[in-house]
């Protein structure tokens, strides 16, 4: 198995970059605004983003986790968690969700988490932030700000690395 | 983007020394310690050092607690546990302080309880620079280029290699036990007995063997990098001679001169990403080749530690490389860095530029070895020769090189159009294609005779820039001697380096008239401030060099100034004490509440640190050098070496009040082989002499004898100047003795200054300065009582009796292929401190 | 031959003539970079500009094919402190002093420089003249000397003109434009469109481009019609926009924001730059003697995304709206760090995002 690097971490910081300046641009100053990570790197990568937006506005941007690991259609459970408690569901309502995930694939991932953020409460928009598209959708779904397409085969497997777990920042290509 | 700051956890730091001096590895480790202390010690740090090098300042810092221990991983471990160190910082000790560092963490157990952190770079770098073959791999899939290199691990597995690759190849040690050397095998016959060789030094018994790479352009960078991975560069300097020649042997020039912009920045690049790969929070030296014709770059060697570049960027650079080092290694950002006041408060996050041009050239042995009856190979090639490293600075390139030769001689014979006239055509092409340490006045020569830049570039491929160069030095050159003195020749010729002495070779006058014609004429040196912004911005400069402009910037420090001449570069048998002596004397002179300004041209030891004195003189030590910055500063009294006697007896006849301190003019010879060399050492204090303790030699090895000599009778010895001294005799026997019956001094045995090695050596066993005391006695009815009292305190505990200091280390087989042993006291590199353990086998 | 460098303030500069014996007049400034002489004496931003070199040796090099900013030197003169000499031979097919004197532009050597950059960091930068002999008619002619204020006119092009690839289409406004920013749109194979700064709006548009750049140039940037500023104000809504030196001022002055002159002009390339969002430092060759007034800045239209951390000037603006943003570095790296070159990575990051999203 041979892993490609595919982003190094000056790019991957510079992708995460991209994306705040993109999401400022739609979401005036950043009001109103909440960044949910999708558990469990595009939970640091909502905190990252988060940080940027505070160096840059000095404002505090709300991040909130949500783990649907057990709440994908093509997995069915019916005791899901979404680490939400019950506080987290009444703040996101009448707000600007931006949902953060490492990879947009199948767009499976985030009908989930869409699923699960429109139960709990009623957001008043939700975009989509992915540090990577690699394309081959099966839902109708489209991200909103992309720190860097990457097309892939179908049999490729992306894997992001983020240092605060993997010791690294890089985006790796596993054949 | 990670919020990283210093670990407050993190509080008492350990630095390992670098050991012995040698080949390579001057005092710029050591200096760097001693540098730092302070600053660290002032942020809240409890630090800790171990050293076993006897000439080292940092182990007499007051800022640190220092531990003299041989540099072993059982050592270290001890004193990680007894001291409760949270932290280890090996990166200003050199290859070896990475190496040590390296065994500690691969052979910590649990048992040894929590490990304390590394700073400067993650343990898997520490790894990764042992590993010389994963390195490459990881520098290469980077996209970094490298010559092409193989391992083998035999003889037949080389000729193997030998039938794919042409001649001339590259063959280096894998791993090897002492520092790296590469040779480089053109001849077919050659080849068999270097990999056999290099085999033997490598302690995995593999060789690499790679193409050569002859003849390209050789460029070394500094760049420091923090936690968070921003980057800067110090510096970049380029070696007039091309690659086969040690880059340590070789003429160097910064900034870099005849690169294009293009190229000098894919250089940064590259080195910015050797820093990035290896997570390094500190410098990182890398050294790359240019093919000029494809202007595709090699990477040649990657140091991420601290080592003579630093020391010499921060010198001619005036940026503080050692303060940022270890603040970056602490964890730091660079834009957090806290510097001394007399900085811009910006200065360690700008790039320093240089307004100035500094040559660096290359000190060798050859000549003392020659007195000496030893031949050595005289011939340059890819392992190091040279000792050390003399500056010359100045804003041309010729003023900067004509300095840098007259710094590194101490006088400008060398010069003389008819000094190389011996040399006839033939030999000329053989040493322009074999070069050898006379490397600069060959190329003179050729020119003088006629010999076209175009044909001499292709010869010896050096830049033709060097060669427009020369060519000037001759036109100067032709011009004195054509000429009469005047104004506008007077002020022409000294604009390109040329000292007073000099022409009054040409002139066949002498220096004290060719300086009054100068002073009538007006022509008088302008110190320029030696500082990081070019000139952008007021910066509050000590350090100073001579040039012959318009603007003088210096200004006289006070009216109760002492100027101290320091060494000049390091020599084998005087070495970094010499170094030393003259830190202690800048530090001692301060204490007495005198300003103190310093003369010398060596970046390798600590007398130029800019918290050493109040002013700096980074200047050739030749009588006209000094005269002038005596005019300029109008100190109370200089001090200067017993050694430069020349230097001694004109600065008294130009009615200076001179200060000696004494040194003999060449290092004594050390006991023959079978010899006991035995010394009685003294203190003189001006009046009167003060017996201290009784020292034995044997070839490489001084011991101390614990035999109480107080009562002995020195009422005889009357000397000029105070200092320390010694009685010698001699004896035939080889075993370490307990006691000695003591000669008729008057009779048996011989005084001479006690060399600086050994001074620096008893000033740490008996815990007491005696460079500080002989500074002390300079005052005006000499030493006190009290510091009498504490001498003699010092004294009679002997506890120093059961350490020795060795000096027989030094591999001069590799270095100089001489064909006969060389003594090693006299031709000294470097010692270190060994604690001997009950019996005489002293190795600690 | 000696010759001479007159100051507006009456100092004078003696020292050796180098390049064409001409008599010239311009603004004199100073440049600490210790490398890219050929690159920087053909950048059209110094056109009508005189420049110190800290670099006291200047030369060494030769002059290079690649190496040239523009096809002619802007500048009015050269003061060095040591001219190296090279011949002419395959390698360096050309040399300084003979460069120099071909386009008519003198130079003069042994001149202490370093007294010359201590004094301008003092006064700033001022008028001064290079000439043969000191009298009063020669300082009489450089205190009536009115210098041009028609930079961007000597030095833009009048035509419009390709530089064909197959990538993005990018659209250039020329003010003045470096070489080094056609390179670097050149790695990324894009096709390219140089335009007269006078176009309008729908000539612009009509061209389709998948990104926009100002390009950097000489001079004051409110010499220029008020038509460039309304060019920029409609562009950046419809296209990513990226503007440099002198385009990043004319993106702040069309964004309601003012600009400042600094007491000391900065020629160089060792300031630190931070990207405020990242904090990440980066060293780029500056150039400048205008920057965007911080206390003037329009902070509803535009945000500051870089800071040179020792004057604390405004290196980078960015627009809220729009996918519009400038730097006042050079980010090219013609002469200059080559890490500055992430500017035009977002840029084209930026643009792949406006392609796909328009498709």
């Amino acid at each position: 198995m041979v892993n490609k690097i595919v982003l190094d971490q000056a790019s991957m910081q510079r992708a995460l970059t991209r994306i705040t300046y993109e999401i400022l641009e739609h979401n005036k100053g950043g009001q109103n605004l909440i960044l949910v990570g999708v558990k469990t790197r595009g939970e640091y990568l909502a905190h990252r983003i988060a940080d940027r937006l505070e160096q840059l506005e000095g404002v505090q941007i709300p991040v909130m986790a949500i783990d649907i690991s057990d709440y994908r259609d093509d997995r069915l459970n019916q005791h899901s968690k979404l680490g939400l408690d019950e506080e987290d569901r009444v703040n996101i309502i009448d707000k600007n969700i931006v949902l953060v995930d490492d990879v947009l694939f199948t767009g499976r991932t985030t009908r989930a988490a869409l699923d699960a953020l429109i139960q709990i409460g009623r957001p008043k928009t939700i975009s989509l932030a992915v540090l990577i598209d690699r394309g081959h959708r099966e839902l109708p779904i489209r991200a909103d700000f992309v720190g860097k397409n990457i097309p892939t085969a179908q049999n490729e497997k992306i894997q992001v690395k983020v240092k605060e777990i993997d010791e690294v920042d890089q985006v790796e290509i596993v054949h | 983007m990670y919020k990283r700051t210093t670990d407050e956890n993190l509080k008492r730091i350990l630095f390992l020394g670098s050991g012995e001096t040698d080949f390579g590895l001057q005092g710029e480790n050591d200096a760097a310690v001693y540098q730092v202390l302070p600053i660290l010690k002032s942020q809240g740090y409890a630090l800790f050092l171990v050293d076993d090098n006897p000439y080292s300042l940092a182990l007499e810092s007051a800022d640190a607690e220092t531990i003299v221990a041989t540099l072993t991983v059982q050592n270290i471990k001890a004193i990680i546990k007894e001291k409760q160190i949270d932290a280890v910082f090996p990166g200003f000790a050199g290859v070896r302080g990475l190496r040590l560092w390296h065994q500690i963490i691969s052979e910590w157990r649990e048992e040894d309880g929590p490990r304390p952190v590394g700073l400067g770079m993650p343990d898997s770098t520490v790894s990764l620079l042992n590993h010389s073959t994963a390195l490459f791999e990881r520098l290469e899939t980077a996209g970094l280029a490298m010559p092409q290199a193989t391992i083998v691990r035999s003889q037949a597995e080389a000729n193997e290699l030998l039938r794919d690759l042409e001649l001339p190849l590259l063959v280096r040690a894998h791993n090897p036990a002492q520092g790296t050397t590469r040779r480089i095998v053109k001849r077919l016959d050659d080849f068999e007995r270097v990999v056999d060789e290099v085999l033997e030094q490598s302690l995995t018994k593999e060789a690499v063997i790679s193409k050569a790479i002859n003849g390209l352009k050789e460029v070394s960078l500094l760049v420091l990098r923090d936690a968070a991975g921003n980057c800067l560069q110090i510096g970049a300097s380029e070696d007039m001679d091309p690659i086969g020649i040690h880059t340590a042997d070789s003429l160097s020039v910064a900034p870099v001169l005849t690169i294009s912009d293009q190229v000098l920045q894919e250089m940064r690049d590259q080195a910015f990403l050797v820093a990035n790969i290896l997570d390094i929070q500190g410098p990182v030296h890398v050294q790359l080749a240019l093919n000029e014709k494809t202007n595709q770059l090699y990477l040649i060697k990657v140091s991420p530690y601290l080592d003579q570049l630093s020391n010499r960027m921060a010198l001619l650079t005036g940026y503080p490389v050692m303060l940022v080092a270890v603040q970056l290694a602490t964890g730091r950002l660079i834009q957090d860095v806290e510097l001394p006041p007399s900085y811009h408060e910006k200065t360690a996050m700008m790039e320093p530029v240089m307004d100035h041009i500094v040559v660096k050239l290359p000190v060798f042995s050859f000549g003392d070895m020659a007195a000496a009856g030893v031949t050595v190979n005289r011939q340059l090639n890819s392992i190091q020769k040279s000792v050390g490293s003399a500056l010359g600075f100045g804003r041309t390139f010729t003023e900067a090189m004509e300095k840098a030769i007259r710094a590194a001689h101490f006088n400008n014979r060398s010069f003389s159009p008819k000094y190389m006239k011996h040399v006839n055509d033939d030999e000329l092409i053989q040493q322009l294609i074999h070069p050898q340490d006379n490397r600069v006045l060959l190329l003179l020569e050729a020119l003088r005779r006629g010999y076209e830049v175009d044909e001499l570039a292709e010869l010896t491929k050096i830049d033709e820039f060097y060669f427009y160069q020369l060519k000037r030095i001759l036109t100067i050159e032709g011009k004195v001697t054509a000429g009469q003195p005047s104004q506008d020749l007077l002020k022409e010729a000294k604009a390109s380096g040329l000292s007073d002495g000099l022409l009054a070779r040409f002139w066949e006058s002498d220096f004290q008239a060719i300086r009054e014609l100068a002073k009538q004429a007006g022509v008088t040196p302008t110190y320029k401030a030696l500082e990081p912004s070019a000139g952008e911005f007021p910066e509050n400069a000590h350090q100073f060099f001579a040039t012959f402009e318009e603007e003088n910037e210096s200004v006289p420090v006070s009216n109760k100034t002492i100027l101290v001449i320091g060494p000049g570069a390091f020599r084998m048998g005087d070495g970094l004490a010499a170094g030393y002596a003259t830190s202690v004397v800048l530090s001692e002179l301060r204490k007495l509440g005198y300003k103190t300004v310093i003369m010398n041209n060596n970046a390798s030891d600590a007398s130029l640190l800019p918290h050493l004195s109040d002013k700096q003189y980074l200047e050739p030590l030749e009588v006209s050098d000094v005269m002038a910055v005596v005019d300029q500063e109008q100190p109370e009294a200089i001090v200067v070496p017993g050694n430069r006697r020349k230097l001694i007896e004109a600065l008294v006849a130009l009615g200076q009040q001179v200060i000696v301190l004494p040194k003999e003019k060449h290092q004594p010879a050390g006991p023959e082989p079978g010899e006991s060399e035995f010394a009685l050492n003294l203190f003189y204090d001006g009046e009167r002499a003060f017996p201290l303790v009784l020292t034995q030699h044997q070839q490489g090895e001084i011991r101390l004898i614990d035999q109480d000599v107080f009562d002995t009778d020195l009422s005889m010895i009357q000397l000029p100047y105070s200092g320390v001294y010694q009685l010698i005799w001699r004896e035939d026997r080889t075993d370490w003795v307990e006691q000695i019956p003591l000669p008729d001094f008057a009779v048996d045995s011989w005084l001479r200054p006690m060399p600086y090695g050994q001074v620096a050596f008893l000033s740490k066993i008996l815990q007491v300065s005696l460079i500080r005391l002989v500074v002390r006695s300079w005052k005006q009815g000499g030493l006190t009582n009290d510091d009498l009292e504490a001498l003699v305190a010092h004294m009679p505990a002997l506890r120093g009796s059961d350490f020795a200091m060795v000096s027989d280390r030094t591999d001069f087989d590799l270095h100089l292929k001489p064909e006969a042993t060389i003594d090693s006291t006299r031709f000294e590199m470097g010692a270190k401190i060994v604690r001997l353990q009950g019996d005489d086998d002293g190795q600690g | 031959m000696e010759r001479h460098l007159i100051l507006e303030d009456g100092t004078v500069f003696s020292g050796q003539g180098f390049g064409a014996p001409a008599t010239t007049f311009g603004e004199i400034i100073f440049d600490t970079a210790t490398s890219g002489y050929q690159e920087t004496i053909t950048n059209p931003i110094y056109d009508g500009q005189m420049i110190v070199f800290a670099m006291p040796v200047v030369g060494a090099d030769g002059i290079h094919a690649e190496a040239y900013e523009s096809i002619q030197p802007k500048i009015r003169g050269m003061i060095v402190h040591d001219l190296a000499e090279v011949s002419t031979n395959r390698q360096r097919r050309m040399n300084l002093d003979r460069f120099l004197r071909q386009h008519n532009v003198p130079g003069i050597y042994q001149v202490d420089t370093r007294k010359l950059i201590r004094h301008l960091r003092e006064t700033g930068s001022q008028k001064a003249t290079i000439v043969d002999v000191v009298d009063d008619h020669a300082r009489d002619q450089l205190q009536a000397t009115v210098l041009t204020n028609k930079q961007v006119q000597n030095t833009a092009t009048n035509k419009a003109y390709a530089n064909p690839g197959r990538g993005f289409h990018i659209v250039v406004i020329d003010f003045g434009l470096k070489n080094g920013i056609l390179r670097v749109l050149g790695d990324y194979d894009a096709n390219v469109t140089v335009l007269p700064y006078t176009t309008s709006v729908d000539e612009v548009l009509t061209l389709d481009p998948d990104g926009i750049i100002f390009s950097t140039g000489p001079g004051n940037p409110e010499d220029l019609p008020e038509s460039v500023l309304t060019l920029i104000r409609v562009l950046q809504s419809k296209v990513p926009l990226l503007g440099i030196g002198l385009g990043h001022e004319l993106f702040a002055l069309a964004n309601n924001s003012a600009l400042t002159v600094l007491p000391a002009e900065y020629h160089g390339m060792n300031h630190p730059i931070q990207e405020i969002i990242s904090q990440e430092i980066l060293y780029a060759r500056q150039g400048r003697g205008y920057v965007v007034d911080p206390e003037e800045l329009d902070t509803k239209k535009l945000f500051v995304t870089h800071r040179d951390l020792v004057d604390h000037s405004i290196q980078g603006l960015r627009h809220r709206d729009y996918p519009a943003f400038s730097v006042q570095f050079f980010p090219d790296g013609a002469p200059g760090p080559l890490e500055a070159k992430r500017v035009f990575a977002d840029f084209f990051e930026t643009v792949i995002d406006y392609v796909q999203k328009n498709n």
